[in-house]
């Protein structure tokens, strides 16, 4: 069938296939840039919610990070304060898999996590860029130990399965050699004087040292075997001590070879700001913070809630629901004012009378397919044996991402990896396999770049996104068009009723955005609040 | 409920009684499933095998005996347009969302909607035609990320 692309231009068809199916990641990158995942934070420091009224009450749905953000906040300005939660547990989405956690998705698969003490997975968000103020703010009031997370790893590798026979190439080696052949050339053009309609000859002497820095050139301009290519992308026979110190250069990979790979595509992969160093992990797993943030306001939480109808009126808000250990007659919570985080593929099904166009926006959302799997191995062969410490390998493979856990290093025994973390087409192909075929396929694939998977795999757990019943998908995916249709009438406040989470943010998908949609929608209700506090 | 539990021996089993599973499809050869391989590599993601939908907090509607499936219009335009958290698979090709739902042709959309119509004990007729798929509304293209 027609492949769409219009003119026919055979070679363009091809790159684009390329973009799609071998980069993936960079390509999924910038693609969140434009869906607005790139934004800054608009975090603005610890909120202020002075003069709340006497005895206002507010009802939370969801205990996520929004709902539990909102929470902390409110019940500390001296809201009366309710939390709904569907879950048997605080976090939502902020949520870790560890030994002898049991999780049932849709369909009723059930997974028994059986991996080693103090060794687990992160099924959603696992990692905290340092911009992320809200989220840092919160770890650090609750006290959460914070460790590196290594987004970028020069000896991880990037795996094109149809370049090099298969074989995954050290991401060090790539960057060097791309970056050098690129001011190899660019040297090249402006000695040519190509470059003199642009840059003056003055700039051009500066330029051409400053690619001879850049690239590790030689004296003759020139991207070579070298002491100083290899001190970029590593020797052939590293320098050592003693009679057998002398270093032996290696060779870089040849342009041609880079380009048709389509492994360039990988190289910029910390550099988005999102990305970008430092990022950090909770200590012991994400969902250390759920966890403490459901410590922390104890009783406030109503666990195994299911929502069932929510209903305004003059004076308040009445959310019925039911409690799904104990299935009974519907029970009802009420309160003067309700932020609901429910996230929008669950909510567009509850009965709530809200205005026609926030109806529309909540139905306007799809959302993102998303799979992650953790595996259990015998040893760290990552560590041991390629020397790949914590960070990410990247793969054209339907796995994706292989995420190598950033902590325990070195440790005796077993360990625990990402082995696969896959979004689009793919993602959807995974989450209609049960979770035993999922997590064959991981393996399986994974082998393809660690052959020592199926020797030392013991077992493992994988997580489809529209298939945990407390979210059906991953993140709200916005676009251009929708965002401009229906993003601000989601965001409004409809009579008693605010939304928050990361679908109602420009930081989609990403914890940040539901801390601050949160924050900000409660500094909208508490004015409401202060103002009807007033007029009665 | 199914519990699953892994060991390495019975992952090895598995590895042979699944040799002969469907490979992943992809963007560039998406275009040759036909109406059952589309339901079997995404729609049962959520609408589970043999139509049988799940609940959870939310659900996801049951096709088997779904009364309205009587509806071709409406099974057509939901998987044209999306339907809730449901995505849209009526982009135009190469409509630049990598990370977007796959483009589905007219001919594909057919396909898969009278598969759901005739199957999971619905028994209406496999009539709807690429040509009735193309004079509904399709969702505009959405020019973003990488083109």
């Amino acid at each position: 069938m027609e492949n769409g692309e219009g003119s026919g231009s055979l070679s363009r068809r091809q790159l684009l296939r390329m973009i799609g199916a071998t980069a993936g990641a960079t390509a999924m990158y910038q693609a969140m840039s434009s869906l607005g995942f790139a934004a800054e934070s608009p975090y603005q420091g610890p909120i202020d919610l002075q003069g709340a009224p006497r005895g206002a009450s507010v009802l939370i749905l969801g205990a996520g990070m929004a709902g539990l953000t909102a929470a902390y906040e409110l019940r500390n300005a001296g809201y009366k304060v309710q939390v709904l939660e569907y879950n048997a547990r605080a976090g939502g989405r902020n949520w870790t898999l560890r030994g002898g956690d049991r999780y049932t998705e849709l369909g009723g698969h059930t997974q028994q996590c059986e991996f080693d003490k103090d060794l687990y997975i992160n099924p959603g968000p696992w990692r905290i860029p340092y911009h992320h103020h809200g989220m840092m703010h919160y770890t650090k009031l609750l006290k959460i130990p914070l460790e590196p997370f290594f987004q970028v790893n020069y000896n991880a590798y990037l795996h094109s399965s149809g370049a090099f026979g298969g074989k995954p190439q050290r991401f060090r080696e790539v960057k060097a050699d791309y970056q050098g052949h690129v001011a190899e050339l660019l040297a090249k053009a402006t000695r040519q004087n190509s470059l003199d309609a642009s840059v003056t000859k003055q700039d051009q002497e500066m330029l051409l040292e400053s690619l001879r820095h850049w690239g590790a050139l030689d004296s003759d301009y020139s991207y070579v075997s070298s002491d100083a290519s290899s001190d970029r992308r590593g020797y052939e026979k590293k320098p050592g001590g003693g009679l057998s110190a002398r270093p032996i250069p290696s060779r870089p990979i040849a342009l041609h070879d880079i380009l048709d790979s389509g492994l360039w595509s990988g190289v910029a992969n910390g550099d988005t700001f999102d990305m970008q160093t430092a990022l950090f992990q909770p200590a012991g797993g994400m969902g250390r913070i759920g966890e403490a943030f459901g410590k922390e306001l104890g009783p406030l939480i109503r666990y195994n809630a299911k929502v069932t109808d929510i209903r305004q009126d003059d004076r308040g808000v009445s959310v019925t629901f039911i409690d799904v250990q104990n299935p009974g007659a519907p029970q009802t919570a009420r309160a003067d004012w309700c932020l609901c985080t429910i996230p929008l593929p669950i909510l567009a099904q509850i009965p709530m009378n809200v205005g026609q166009s926030m109806g529309a926006a909540i139905s306007a959302v799809p959302y993102a397919p998303a799979i992650k799997a953790g595996l259990q191995f015998k040893r760290r062969f990552w560590e041991q044996d390629e020397n790949i410490f914590g960070g990410i390998t990247y793969t054209d493979l339907p796995i994706m991402n292989i995420g190598y856990p950033n902590t325990g290093f070195q440790s005796g025994g077993k360990g625990v990896l990402l082995g696969a973390y896959v979004w689009g087409l793919r993602a959807m192909e995974f989450t209609a396999m049960t979770p035993p075929e999922r997590v064959q396929k991981v393996v399986d694939y994974g082998s393809q770049i660690h052959p020592q998977y199926h020797q030392e795999f013991e077992n493992g757990v994988a997580v489809a996104w529209h298939r945990v019943p407390f979210t059906m998908g991953c993140f709200g995916q916005w676009t251009t068009a929708t965002r401009a249709k229906h993003y601000d009438d989601l965001c409004q406040i409809d009579g008693r009723i605010a939304l928050a989470g990361e679908h109602a943010s420009f930081i989609g998908g990403w914890q940040e955005g539901a801390v601050t949609s949160a924050l900000d929608a409660i500094g909208r209700l508490h004015q409401r609040a202060v103002a009807q506090g007033e007029s009665a | 409920m199914r519990s699953v539990a892994l060991g390495a021996a019975l992952l090895l089993l598995m590895l042979g009684a699944y040799a002969d599973s469907p490979m992943f499809t992809s963007r560039a050869t998406i275009g040759s499933l036909n109406g059952e391989q589309i339901y079997e590599h995404i729609c049962q993601g959520c609408h589970m095998p043999g139509g049988q939908g799940a609940v959870g907090a939310g659900s996801y509607p049951k096709l088997a005996a779904n009364k309205k499936l009587a509806s071709w219009a409406y099974v057509a335009l939901t998987v044209l347009d999306g339907r809730n958290g449901m995505p849209p698979f009526g982009y135009p090709a190469g409509h630049g969302m990598n990370a977007g739902p796959p483009h589905l042709s007219d001919a594909q959309i057919a396909d898969v909607v009278n598969y759901v119509r005739s199957h999971f004990g619905n028994a209406y007729k496999a009539d709807v035609t690429p040509e009735k798929i193309q004079a509904l509304p399709h969702p505009a293209a959405e020019l973003m990320g990488p083109q």
